[in-house]
């Protein structure tokens, strides 16, 4: 065999090759396989599992890439804006909450409906001039029914010590958690913006806030471990947590169901526009919305064309969208820092 | 004719100024910047709140008691490291760097079923009689420092066996002929010998701990409010750049303080043999 020999300055110049290959863009490595790549931010868990599986295959039928990015919507705004002119995210995933903030900002733009054959296929009230709506997320409270009652609302668990200690919540900086503050806003105070109600209800009620956590994701961990036996959460925290064996319940308040439209929405300044017209019209098809809904995700379908599973009916059906709470999130954007710098005070208190 | 090393260090220089210098000083520069200049309003802000005063000294508070816990855990483990031969060795090192390999995202979750109230503590406690219902130290500090004590615990372990590795066994024997106690050999003798390690290990923990985001957001939960957090929510939730960068500035100078403390002690002559 022959002796292999290289020299110093030779391997030094095969190093230096492998990392700047190392740092192309991921996006110029995917054009060599693909027309183009897209980067879509969704958010972290269910979301992440079922648009990569499910949509990654379809964008490539079309010849396109896909890059699942899990961020939660609050990130993603964040990343975007510290990036200006060069998004970390060709498209995002959001509800409206964050949308307002991104229009705000000019980080997304509008869309061109005619490039989506799905479009059509989409009630009026899912056709945003910013994005598809992809799924309403449905809120309420999950509960263990191994370890507590099954609770009728938000009364409920400040009032009835059956719950003391065992249910946890999050900061405002989660959309949930702001969701269910404001429906407690308006049963103790005034209405949903009242929320010296809400931090007086915490201020009386010390043990209530026992298990807080920084994010809703937390919760499902702390709830397997049985730490925790009810939390505020969407449909699709409960469906997971079933599917994963937990005896897991989901309750309407009675006060009602707060709920938000998810979209996706194209980043201002994207060079891949193309590929991100490709993910929405795949988000939005009949193909993903009929695996979308089936568990572990069971997200509601948007896309007329698709059946509600019995399981999701039994959450909601398309005539009771109409009657979940929807809150206003211009007014929640408006107080949201003062909110999360008041309840950080109060807890940490 | 003597040649200068400097060329060789430039690719080091390059490296630091870019990577770390700079993004530095864009930090520090972020801090003082508002709409209409340069100014420091951030600052007032922030020692302005009594909260965020507080937060600084728990988080300051956090890092002493883990460095405290991983001391006492981690000084009977190098002795006997030291005392141990060629196998128990490897299984200490082995057992030592194992948890390091391991991601600290994995070992924290990790920690919420040994913390909860079906976890081994709250069973032991129960089973020993000393508590008649599960009891959960999830989102206490307890729980929060007896979890970055084992993150942490290499990080004092390794400096110390790397200390003793240099250090005479015949030092202990000396000692013992000549009257000395297994205290007082441990207190007069070992305990000085094995400082500059302790000091390495205290800066490293020290760090580690009031830096440490996942850990102190997961078992802490949000009650327990340490500055990463405070510097996350300003940045990811309320978009406050300037506020968060004097944040951060302000946790670097508190932190780099302590360091350069521990860090002069450490190379003081007494400590390096030249007393």
């Amino acid at each position: 065999m022959k002796n292999f020999e290289i020299s110093r300055r030779r391997f030094g110049q095969l190093l230096a090759g492998a990392a700047a290959t190392s740092l192309l863009p991921v996006s110029l490595r995917a054009l060599a396989a693909e027309k183009e790549t897209a980067i879509a931010a969704t958010f972290p868990g269910n979301w992440e599992d079922a648009y990569r599986n499910i949509l990654t295959p379809i964008m490539k039928k079309e010849g396109y890439g896909l890059t699942i990015a899990p961020a939660l919507a609050q990130d993603q705004l964040a990343k975007v804006m510290a990036s200006p002119g060069n998004p970390p995210y060709d498209a995002l995933l959001m509800s409206p909450g964050q949308m307002t903030i991104a229009i705000q900002n000019d980080i997304i733009q509008k869309i061109d409906p005619s490039r989506l054959k799905n479009w059509h296929l989409l009630d009026p009230s899912f056709q945003g001039e910013y994005g598809p709506t992809v799924t309403v997320e449905v809120n309420g409270i999950a509960y263990n029914p191994d370890l507590v009652p099954r609770p009728k609302g938000y009364k409920d668990l400040f009032e009835n010590p059956a719950y003391k200690g065992l249910v946890s919540w999050t900061g405002f900086a989660s959309n949930t958690a702001v969701m269910a503050y404001t429906e407690i806003a308006k049963i103790y105070g005034s209405g949903p913006d009242d929320m010296a109600a809400v931090f007086k209800l915490f201020k009386d009620h010390p043990e209530q806030l026992k298990s807080i956590v920084d994010s809703t994701n937390h919760q499902m961990t702390l709830f397997q471990q049985g730490e925790i036996a009810v939390f505020m959460c969407s449909t699709s925290n409960v469906a997971r947590l079933k599917s994963l064996g937990m005896n897991c319940e989901f309750v309407h308040p009675e006060t009602g169901s707060p709920a938000a439209p998810v979209n996706i929405h194209l980043t201002k300044g994207t060079k891949n526009a193309d590929a991100v017209y490709a993910y929405m019209d795949a988000a939005i098809s009949q193909a993903a919305q009929d695996q979308f809904k089936l568990p572990p995700a069971e997200m509601f379908p948007t896309n007329s064309d698709v059946a509600l599973t019995p399981a999701i009916s039994a959450y909601v059906t398309r005539d009771q969208l109409k009657t979940l709470v929807y809150p206003d999130w211009n007014s929640i954007n408006k107080n949201r820092d003062a909110w999360i710098r008041e309840f950080d005070t109060i807890v940490a208190g | 004719m003597k040649q200068s090393g400097f060329p060789y260090v430039v690719p080091m220089l390059l490296l630091s100024v870019v990577f770390f210098a700079t993004p530095l000083a864009v930090l520090v520069g972020f801090s003082f910047i508002t709409k209409g200049g340069v100014t420091l309003d951030h600052y007032a802000r922030f020692f302005g709140d009594e909260f965020n005063f507080r937060v600084l000294i728990n988080t300051a508070r956090l890092g002493l008691e883990t460095v405290i816990g991983t001391t006492l855990l981690g000084v009977p483990i190098a002795l006997l490291y030291w005392h141990s031969g060629r196998t128990l060795r490897q299984v200490i090192i082995f057992l030592t760097l194992i948890p390091m390999l391991t991601s600290n995202v994995v070992r924290t979750f990790a920690w919420i079923v040994i913390l909860g109230r079906q976890g081994p503590i709250s069973e032991a406690l129960m089973a020993l009689g000393i508590t008649g219902m599960p009891t959960s130290l999830m989102f206490t500090e307890l729980g929060l420092v007896m979890a970055m004590c084992q993150i942490d615990l290499p990080l004092i372990i390794l400096p110390l066996i790397a200390i003793l590795t240099r250090t005479q066994y015949s030092l202990t024997e000396a000692a013992q002929v000549s009257g000395a106690g297994p205290w007082r050999i441990l207190i007069t003798l070992m305990l000085p010998l094995m400082l500059p390690g302790l000091l390495a290990g205290w800066i490293l923990v020290f760090a580690s701990t009031s830096s440490s985001f996942v850990t102190q957001a997961v078992i802490g939960g949000a009650r327990n409010v340490y500055v990463p957090q405070l510097i996350y929510r300003e940045v990811g939730t309320l978009f406050d750049w300037p506020l968060a960068s004097a944040i951060a500035v302000v946790l670097l100078l508190s932190t780099g303080c302590l360091l350069v403390a521990l860090t002069m002690i450490s190379r003081h002559r007494r400590l390096n043999g030249h007393a």
